[in-house]
């Protein structure tokens, strides 16, 4: 009999878990991720696996709504050269020298602990991130703020020295905190002067003291008081399980209706293994999932799986999968491809049926001829769209030498110094499995053509190293390299016109050293462009795109850049990658909509569940 | 056995010298490095700012230098800061990550070694009987299933097909309170990765002791332990099992340290936050700290586990003895 009651009481407590999880009857929301950020600290950290946690309880100073259009957050407006916020100044010769922006806090805008956000958060924020000793990953855009002047507590001005194209973008463009703009000043402060205090007593410790005491600040693992900006606020962060945040009551962005219609709490739960996470999604135990942990899977078959219990949607990722071209003529294998000669890489693209390799291995992806992505300011499709052709291909490599001449199916040439050479070109990519079956595809569209394509799959680790990926020149790749890169953009920098597709920086003052942009053994193997692709005209081009404000005359620069690559195809672009959510039937305005909105927690003050009265109003 | 036990214990310390040395080298040569990582991360990253920051986590010395430095740290106990996590190294996987695998781990390791050794034994008894085979059958299935794909299934007929009746992984619910609803969920949390993990273990545990109490009860003195009419019940449990059950124990005292490391599968399927997976999520993102103080403790473990394994087996039979 006791034996009974123990196990009959032992099976209702596996029952009572059972209704634990967040539901549209507790108002809350758990979304799914398998990527956790590493510290809450604004300054630094990883973009995409920290911008969407820090999107919900922080709010930059503009923010993109799911169209791509730019809202005022914590700012009372966009400045612009109408409204007198944005001024230029331009030298005899037409150059702009000096740009002057003025930001106004708006006048409710508070902390979430209640401490009013003012321009001396602003200046603090300014003063860390060019702090020479704190490893602030990136300081691309601080570093063209020459100075910021405060007029009161509500507003400052921002004067750049270098023309800043994307002064009132998001995720850090304007040149202060990467995530959320503005820092909290009381909550910081004492933090950074003591670190700083410490840095100076004992400098041979620096890089401890500040990986331990500011990295690892109370406030920057949560184990502290964390307060941010946003519609939520942070409640509690349970190392490698989840986050959770809870509604600000009265936060000044809201959704129609009443408030209390829509989410009161937020918790996002990190699982690591994908395959687990979309266990735990049908289950029902995860009601939404963000936009990067359900990458490669089908949106059809999750669709199928999931039935009428919630909505599967696919969104533009702003990322481009591509064929990177060894183009270095020191690496003698990428040389003997001929890989410096477009009619190679023109070949190439028109042997891969580019719709098959989308369609098959990332569902809902989009073919590209482009370096930048539909949607955006300047996007063109009026190019060459590289068609699947693989006789026209057949043909342009018989044109510059190359042909089967021992009648093996693979083509050959013979050098100018008489060595025979076959196409037999590497290709490497990480160990991704839509990327393992790319190669698979792609070696058998390119067999078609007689070109013996050699597969390799590394670890992200080793292949993204600087010793592996910028040491083209060295043939470390000797071929191809293939990722996903953020389009070069002409409205929202995810990666300012493309940052690896320049040699020269016409645009820096002082002017760079030649070719700096080239990872070579002069410059130390630094730069992006990995490819060692130089075109002075696409470097003039980008020069005179960074400093156009008109978007109407930025618009046929971008274009004419787009026809300068899609001629040339330094990268042989595969598709634009697209991202699936889901969602739990009845979750209103959970979207992204846009790549250009960067992240999938841009508006988390407007969720809600239908079912408690939340109106959809995206 | 004083003399023994003291010469192994200073052994422990030139052996972890050697054996740290050896870890920091292959990580070390391993290409790419924190700066990396950031790289990847932040658009606009400039060969400027890859200098500067490899320049401040000293990643422009040899790593000989690295290695020193970081020894002279360790020593006193200070293994530096993680950078995935932002919190010290040592304290992060001894607060959040050892006993998380101590958990799981412990509890696989129990339930293996309370199944598998009535279950070998009664296998053993009852030698080609239906009992038998159907042990037989169960110790095979289990040993040839992977845990990744057991875990997986588990999940899905527990979570997925009986509607969360048991979790889809992790290891607790978020917000939960009081100590029953907590305790009951921890509970429900732990049920499918123990299950996975204790299944290899278990299969071949059972099959262990099976050969071994097979060997035992054949013996001659086991037969004169029967001619003589002691009870079935003292000669199997008192006699027979004493001797089998010696391998069985230096088999398990070698496989304890295989558990802290070797649970990453099940880990990663359940998503555990134990010490396999943080190894491996540790070199593959270049935290250096993580990986090396992780691997470190599991090195220790291995040496102690293998001393106690020795220990107990002299304890066990009288017949052993160290000088």
């Amino acid at each position: 009999m006791k034996g009974r009651l123990l196990l009959s009481a032992m099976l209702m407590g596996l029952l009572v878990g059972i209704v634990a999880w967040a539901s549209p009857s507790l108002n809350n929301l758990v979304i799914g991720a398998t990527q956790e950020p590493s510290n809450l600290c604004p300054w630094e950290g990883s973009a995409d696996t920290k911008e969407n946690v820090m999107g919900i309880f922080y709010l930059g100073l503009t923010y993109y709504d799911s169209k791509g259009v730019l809202y005022p957050g914590l700012a009372t407006e966009i400045p612009t050269a109408e409204n007198g916020r944005l001024v230029a100044f331009y030298d005899t010769a037409g150059n702009l020298i000096r740009q002057e922006v003025l930001w106004t806090i708006r006048s409710d805008a508070t902390w979430s602990d209640g401490t009013p956000i003012t321009t001396d958060d602003v200046l603090f924020t300014y003063e860390v991130q060019q702090t020479p000793e704190l490893p602030i990953s990136t300081r691309t855009y601080s570093d063209l703020i020459k100075e910021i002047i405060k007029v009161d507590n509500k507003s400052f001005w921002i004067v750049y020295k270098t023309p800043n194209l994307f002064y009132a973008a998001v995720a850090g463009s304007i040149g202060l905190a990467r995530f959320g703009d503005i820092a909290p000043k009381h909550i910081w402060e004492p933090v950074y002067r003591q670190v700083m205090a410490q840095v100076k007593a004992t400098p041979e410790k620096a890089a401890e003291i500040v990986e331990g005491q500011f990295l690892g600040a109370p406030p920057s693992i949560g184990t502290g008081l964390v307060v941010g900006s946003g519609a939520f606020k942070f409640e509690e962060w349970q190392i490698n399980q989840f986050i959770r945040f809870s509604r600000r009551p009265g936060f000044f962005l809201g959704a129609p209706g009443a408030e209390a219609n829509y989410l009161k709490e937020i918790t996002v739960r990190f699982i690591v293994n994908q395959a687990t996470l979309i266990s735990a999604i049908l289950a029902g135990e995860i009601e939404a999932a963000d936009d990067i942990c359900l990458a490669g899977q089908d949106p059809a078959v999750l669709a199928a799986q999931l039935g009428d219990r919630a909505v599967v949607e696919t969104t533009a990722s702003g990322f481009i999968e591509k064929l990177n071209f060894n183009l270095f003529p020191q690496c003698a294998t990428a040389a003997d491809l001929l890989l410096g000669d477009k009619r190679t890489r023109q070949a190439i693209i028109q042997a891969i049926d580019r719709e098959d390799v989308a369609t098959t291995v990332y569902p809902g992806a989009i073919v590209s001829n482009s370096f930048m992505i539909r949607g955006d300011v300047g996007f063109t499709d009026d190019v060459n769209q590289w068609a699947y052709d693989p006789e026209a291909a057949k043909a342009l490599l018989a044109a510059i030498g190359w042909k089967d001449s021992d009648g093996d199916g693979w083509l050959e040439r013979v050098s100018a110094d008489g060595r025979t050479i076959e196409f037999d070109m590497h290709w490497v990519a990480t160990v991704a499995a839509f990327r393992i079956r790319t190669g698979e595809i792609l070696q058998e569209f390119l067999k078609e053509v007689g070109i013996k394509l050699e597969v390799e799959n590394l670890p992200g680790s080793v292949l993204f190293s600087t010793e592996y990926l910028n040491h083209g020149s060295d043939c470390t790749w000797r071929g191809i390299v293939e990722y996903a890169e953020a389009g070069g953009i002409g409205q929202a920098p995810a990666d300012p016109l493309s940052n690896e597709l320049y040699a020269n920086d016409l645009l820096a003052i002082p002017v760079t050293p030649l070719l700096e942009n080239v990872p070579l053994l002069a410059n130390g193997f630094g730069g992006t462009n990995i490819m060692g692709w130089i075109n002075n005209r696409f470097d003039e081009l980008r020069a005179q795109a960074l400093k156009e404000f008109s978007e109407a005359k930025r618009v046929p620069i971008l274009v004419e850049m787009q026809k300068i690559y899609n001629e040339e195809l330094p990268t042989a672009p595969l598709y634009e990658r697209s991202e699936t959510v889901t969602k739990a039937a009845g979750l209103v305005n959970y979207t992204k909509g846009t790549a250009v909105a960067r992240g999938q927690f841009w508006n988390a003050w407007e969720w809600g569940w239908a079912q408690n009265g939340a109106v959809a109003v995206r | 056995m004083l003399t023994y036990l003291v010469r192994r214990v200073l052994l422990v310390f030139p052996t972890l010298f050697v054996i740290s040395l050896i870890m920091y080298g292959l990580l070390a040569l391993k290409p790419g490095d924190p700066i990396d990582e950031m790289r990847r991360g932040n658009p606009g990253f400039t060969q400027e700012d890859y200098l500067r920051l490899r320049k401040f986590y000293g990643l422009d010395r040899p790593w000989y230098v690295r290695y020193w430095r970081w020894l002279g740290q360790a020593i006193q106990g200070n293994f530096g800061p993680s950078r995935q996590f932002g919190r010290p190294a040592a304290a992060y996987i001894l607060q959040y990550r050892l006993p998380n695998t101590l958990l799981l781990s412990g509890l696989s390791l129990l339930l293996a070694f309370l199944v598998s050794i009535p279950a070998g034994v009664i296998s053993a008894l009852r030698q080609h009987t239906l009992l038998d085979y159907v042990v037989t059958v169960f110790n095979f299935v289990g040993v040839s299933l992977p845990i990744f794909w057991l875990g997986i299934m588990l999940i899905y007929i527990f979570a997925v097909v009986l509607h969360g009746f048991l979790p889809a992984g992790g290891f607790a619910t978020p917000g939960l309170s009081g100590t029953w609803p907590v305790f009951w969920d921890h509970i429900r949390h732990l049920i499918l990765p123990v299950a996975a993990l204790s299944s290899l273990q278990l299969a071949q545990w059972t099959r262990f002791m099976r050969s071994s109490m097979l060997e035992v009860i054949h013996l001659d003195y086991i037969t004169t332990a029967r001619a003589k009419g002691l009870p079935e019940r003292l000669i199997t449990y008192r006699h027979a099992l004493r001797n089998a059950i010696l391998p069985l124990i230096t088999l398990v005292g070698l496989n304890v340290p295989l558990l802290f490391s070797g649970a990453i599968l099940t880990e990663t399927v359940f998503n555990w936050p134990g010490m396999g997976r943080a190894i491996f999520d540790a070199i593959l993102v270049n935290d250096f700290n993580i990986a090396m103080v992780s691997l470190m403790f599991i090195s220790l473990l291995v040496i102690l586990f293998t001393l106690l394994a020795d220990v107990a087996y002299a304890i066990a039979d009288p017949r052993i003895r160290y000088d």
